[in-house]
Parts: structure tokens; sequence; C-alpha cells
């Protein structure tokens, strides 16, 4: 057990507390005497994008950094995400790893589609959160998940740290998220330990980068020119979205530019027919249209209960 | 108003200038503005960055822009504008621009170097009368580094660095802008889209400096769900909290009253940068003191 080292990451969207997870765990591993790192990863993408967090525990100093390569341990609190390559729910998963789904989809239905070689369960999404607009407490759910597979954390430091982290939230907040953390805990306790340590990264499995050699370009070339117009239209952020706004056209007024001038993203614009259409390729599903239309024509649907994205 | 192709919604131009797929956040109070701002501007506009959230529109290779955008340091927005108006000028007095090929300079900047390390470059270039529109989006906080307290953070909101709540009241940026006396300064929201139309096609009539501060509902540094986001600038615009004016000929000028101020609570109450003036109990004397100082900006006001 000595130097092996616990590597959580845990995998959701901007807005639905992985990184707040990420600090909960970290913090109710330090309370039981481990070392820790917990830190999430920043990109540029905001609120609705995937992101992950990630957290080290060790008996010891720990003396990897960076992201994590070889998971012990995954918890995804938001299945849609499993879908999009760029969030890398999947990457370094061995048989040896276990991971963890928050979904309204059964367990088999995730064992047919991902065909993971190691243990996965799936958490039930809490009730209160299915078809908000943002599930509040996935992530609590996967840091109480995350304490009970490491076998590690007792109910008491999971507790005090939702406590610390979480301290200036107000009471009821930190009650729903004691209550979404516990409810995890005790529901995998069966499973309790069966997430086990890694051995730390020796220097003799060092893989060199492979270098490229730059050459060295005029300045004109080398400096960072875009010459397209609007090319950011190439990146679909229709992928952040949990909920999607879904025209009724019977009940559109075709008064189009309330919807369209209330999107931050411009992805809204009027059909033929004068009914809005939603640009699904970029629509974050950021629920303001839903609100503006005075005519209630524009329903909010979670995106995870349709089989088929458009 | 007389002088305005908006007079009602439809009016705004939908010709999509601003290009979807941005790294903003869902529901940005900033982005809704900017796009209505590029609508009415058309696409012969440079866009010159002060880093903020802003600088996420174009990360390379990827621009939403139907003009031209130019990044440039936290503090140095208004300079770099210079250095392109001064060359667009040169261009033309070389006669090597055609007078409708000129292109309009606006400087986008968050609040945090609007009213903090970028204000010195900003008088200066209000001092050189340079001809440009500044627009500042402003969520009261450092946004883009995760809501850091800035200068124009209102009183008793909470920040990162400010868990307790500021104790610190709102630069009050207009004011400084205006007493530069500057061609126009106004104040806009994304949620009152015909007002905010209007004011951008009046700056873009006006020569010299143009200063536009607009208030920029922040879903993740202000705490509210992102499909709130034109609920939220109503409300601010309804209890008085985010008054709507614009300095013509050396007087304020309000262009859209609320008839009856609603209590500051409403507007309060509905974020949760503010929840701790409410849970686990009420902090009347904040609360009491964020009342005041809007009742006492609008004794101020004569309307009409």
């Amino acid at each position: 057990m000595s130097g092996a080292v616990y590597r959580v990451r845990l995998h959701g969207r901007g807005g639905q507390g992985i990184k707040t997870a990420g600090r909960v765990l970290g913090t109710a591993l330090f309370l039981e005497g481990f070392e820790v790192q917990d830190a999430p990863r920043y990109g540029a993408e905001r609120r609705g994008a995937p992101i992950f967090a990630f957290v080290r525990a060790a008996r010891g100093p720990i003396l990897e950094r960076g992201a994590i390569q070889r998971p012990d341990l995954v918890l995804v609190a938001d299945d849609t995400v499993v879908v999009v390559p760029a969030a890398g729910v999947l990457a370094g998963v061995t048989s040896r790893t276990v991971m963890v789904l928050c979904s309204e989809q059964p367990e088999d239905v995730w064992r047919a589609r991902l065909a993971p070689k190691g243990p996965l369960h799936v958490l039930p999404l809490p009730l209160e959160d299915r078809g908000a607009t943002s599930l509040r407490h996935v992530g609590m759910a996967c840091a109480g998940a995350a304490a009970r597979l490491l076998g590690v954390v007792s109910l008491a430091s999971l507790r005090k740290a939702i406590e610390t982290e979480l301290a200036g939230v107000g009471r009821a907040a930190i009650d729903s998220s004691l209550a979404a953390a516990e409810r995890s805990f005790v529901a995998l306790s069966e499973h309790a330990g069966a997430a086990a340590p890694g051995e730390p990264i020796a220097a003799s499995g060092y893989e060199r980068p492979v270098f490229v050699e730059l050459l060295c370009e005029p300045v004109l070339e080398a400096t960072a020119m875009v010459h397209g117009a609007r090319t950011s239209e190439l990146v679909k952020t229709g992928l952040w979205r949990t909920v999607r706004p879904e025209v009724h056209a019977e009940l559109c007024h075709k008064c189009h530019w309330i919807c369209a001038s209330s999107c931050p993203d411009g992805a809204i614009s009027a059909s033929e027919s004068g009914v809005a259409r939603v640009d699904y390729d970029h629509c974050k599903g950021c629920g303001v249209c839903v609100v503006a239309c005075p005519h209630h024509a524009i329903a909010a649907v979670p995106e995870r209960s349709t089989e088929v994205p458009k | 108003m007389k002088d305005t192709r908006f007079a009602h919604l439809k009016d705004i131009p939908s010709a999509h200038l601003l290009g979807a797929g941005t790294a903003m956040c869902a529901g940005c109070g900033g982005l809704l503005a900017v796009r209505e701002i590029h609508e009415v501007l058309g696409d012969r506009t440079v866009f010159v960055n002060a880093a903020g959230c802003m600088t996420l529109l174009s990360t390379y290779p990827f621009t939403p822009f139907s003009g031209s955008f130019l990044y440039t340091a936290m503090a140095s927005a208004p300079a770099g504008a210079q250095g392109v108006r001064d060359a667009l000028d040169v261009l033309a007095r070389k006669g090597r621009l055609a007078p409708e090929d000129d292109l309009s300079v606006v400087v986008l900047t968050g609040d945090g170097s609007a009213s903090g390390m970028g204000l010195s470059a900003t008088s200066a270039a209000i001092d050189r009368g340079l001809d440009f529109l500044y627009v500042c989006y402003d969520n009261e906080g450092y946004g883009n580094t995760g809501q850091q307290a800035s200068a124009t953070t209102p009183l008793g909101a909470r920040t990162a660095t400010t868990e307790r709540g500021s104790v610190a009241s709102k630069k009050d940026l207009f004011g400084i802008w205006a007493a530069n006396r500057p061609a126009y300064v106004a104040t806009a929201i994304g949620s009152e889209p015909v007002d905010l139309a209007r004011k951008v096609e009046k700056a873009s009539k006006i020569r010299g400096p143009k200063l536009l501060l607009v208030l920029a509902p922040c879903p993740t540094g202000w705490g509210f769900e992102s499909d709130q986001l034109v609920e939220i600038g109503r409300l601010a615009v309804k209890t008085g909290a985010w008054p709507l004016k614009e300095v013509e000929g050396g007087k304020i000028v309000h262009t859209k009253v609320p008839p009856k101020r609603a209590p500051v609570e409403e507007y309060l109450r509905a974020q949760g940068r503010f929840a701790h003036l409410f849970e686990p109990s009420r902090d009347e004397a904040t609360l009491a003191s964020i009342q005041q100082s809007v009742d006492a900006y609008w004794r101020t006001v004569t309307v009409g």
C-alpha cells in the first residue's frame, strides 16, 4: 500500500458542481489523514461545457502532477458527456478502473454501449433533478459515491467536508447536498473499497514526448491571423446542451424577433413559414427563449430524454 | 429619440453578424449585448478587445465577428483603438481608403479592466478626442477568472474574494466618464434591446469618444439559472438598480424611468450572490443601505 495513489476523475458539465465535488472528496480524504491533490480542469469553455475535476490521495507525498491519465475511479455526473470525444471520459480506463454513471438508463444499457472491462455502476438521478435546467446535486452524488467506493472515507468525514466546502451557501443548499451525497454513499455500501489505489508512476515507465521541429517563419505567417468571418460557427456548441428548446409550431405566433433577440448566441432565426427555428448545432440550451416566449410556444426538453439527438 | 430607425423590437436587424459557436457561457448577458451592438453597427467594424471574458470570443482559429478583431492587453485597448483609428486615417489621407470603406473602431472591455487598470488609457483616449465607441460589458467582477471582486462590484455582493459580501460600493464609471466630457456617454442593458440599439445608433452618428456602459447579468458569477437572464435584466431596470441614461449636450437624460420602482430586494433575491443577505437571517442593515442608495440616486433625477 505504501506509495500507492488513489486517482479519481469526475466528469460532467460546467454548472453541475463537478469542481465542488472534487473539493469535497479531496477535503474528506484529507480529513482521513491522506495527502491530497484536487483540481478542476479549466478550459475556455463555460457553464454547460464538458469539464472534469480530479483528485489524488496517498498516505505519503504525491509526486505526480497534472491531469490523471490512468484513473482508478471515474465518475460521470452527466451521461451526455460520454459521447463527447473532447470530454475524454474513457481516457485511460482499464479493466481495474471502476466507473460510475449518473443516468436514467439502466446498467445493462451502459454495459452494452460501453462494453467496459471493469466494474460499472449506475446511480439513478435524484428525483428532484429530473428535467431541471441544471442537475444541481449530481456532483454531490458523485462525491458520495466516490467516498464509498474508495472505502477509506467515513460518512462523518464526508459530511464534515461538505459543511466545510459549502460554508456560506446557505443551510438549505448544504442540507440538500448532504442528502444527495449520503444517498449515493449508502446506495453503494456493498461495493465499499471496490476502487483500489494504483501504483505510483515510476520513471522507468516514462515515455519521452515526440518533439516537433518548428521552422522560424516570417512574422505574418507565424502570427495568429484569421481571414474568414464567423469561423466560430465551425464549433458545435450544441454539445453543451442538457436541455433542448423545442418550438411548437402550432403555438408559435411567428413573432420570432422576441425569442431571437433574447438569444445570447444568435441561435434562433425564422424559417420560411415564419416559425422560430433553433440552430441545434450551436444552441447551448440556456433556456432564455423558453422564458422569453410570451405564448409559451417553446418547451424545455431534457436532452437525455430524446433517443436520437438532432 | 426622433432620429431613430428603432421604434420596435422588430426594427432591430437580425443578420446574425455575430456568429454562434463561441466559448461564452450559456445565458451570457455580455454576449447578448455584444451581439445586439454588432447588428446595429454592421460588419464594417473593428473590435479592439481588452483581456477579459470576451477574449474567448476569438480563440484562434475561430472568430464570431463579421468584422475584424484585435486582441490587446488588459490595460491598453483604448491605445490599440487609437492605433487602428490612426492607421485608417492615414490611409484615407493618402487616398488609399475610400470614405465608404472606412471602419468604425470599437473597444470591448469588461468592467474589471474598465474600472481598474484600463481607466488611465480610457481617460487619455477621451482627452485626445479619439473617435471610437468604448463598450464596457459590466458583470460587476472579474468574471473570466472566477468572479473576483472588481471596483464595480456592488455593495453586499458575494464574489470569490468577498465571501461575506462586498463592503465597498459600486464605482460610478458613468460619472467618471461623463466628468471627462466625451462626445457621448450612456448606460444600457441587453434585455432592453430597443433602448440599446437607439444608443448605439446615436453613438455611431457622433464623432469623438463615445462610451457605453452595459450591465451584463452573469449566470455563473451572479448565481442565477441561465434561463433567467432577461428577467434579471428587467428587474435591474424595474427596481431602479440599473438606471438607463445618456448624456446629451452636457445634460443627463434618463431614457427609461421605472414608473413605480419595485423594491430592490426583488432584484437581489433572484441572485445567489446576495443570498447571504436573506439567509440564515436577514441582514437588515445592508438591505436598507442598498435600498437607500437606490432611493438617493433617484431623488436626484428630474424626470421630463
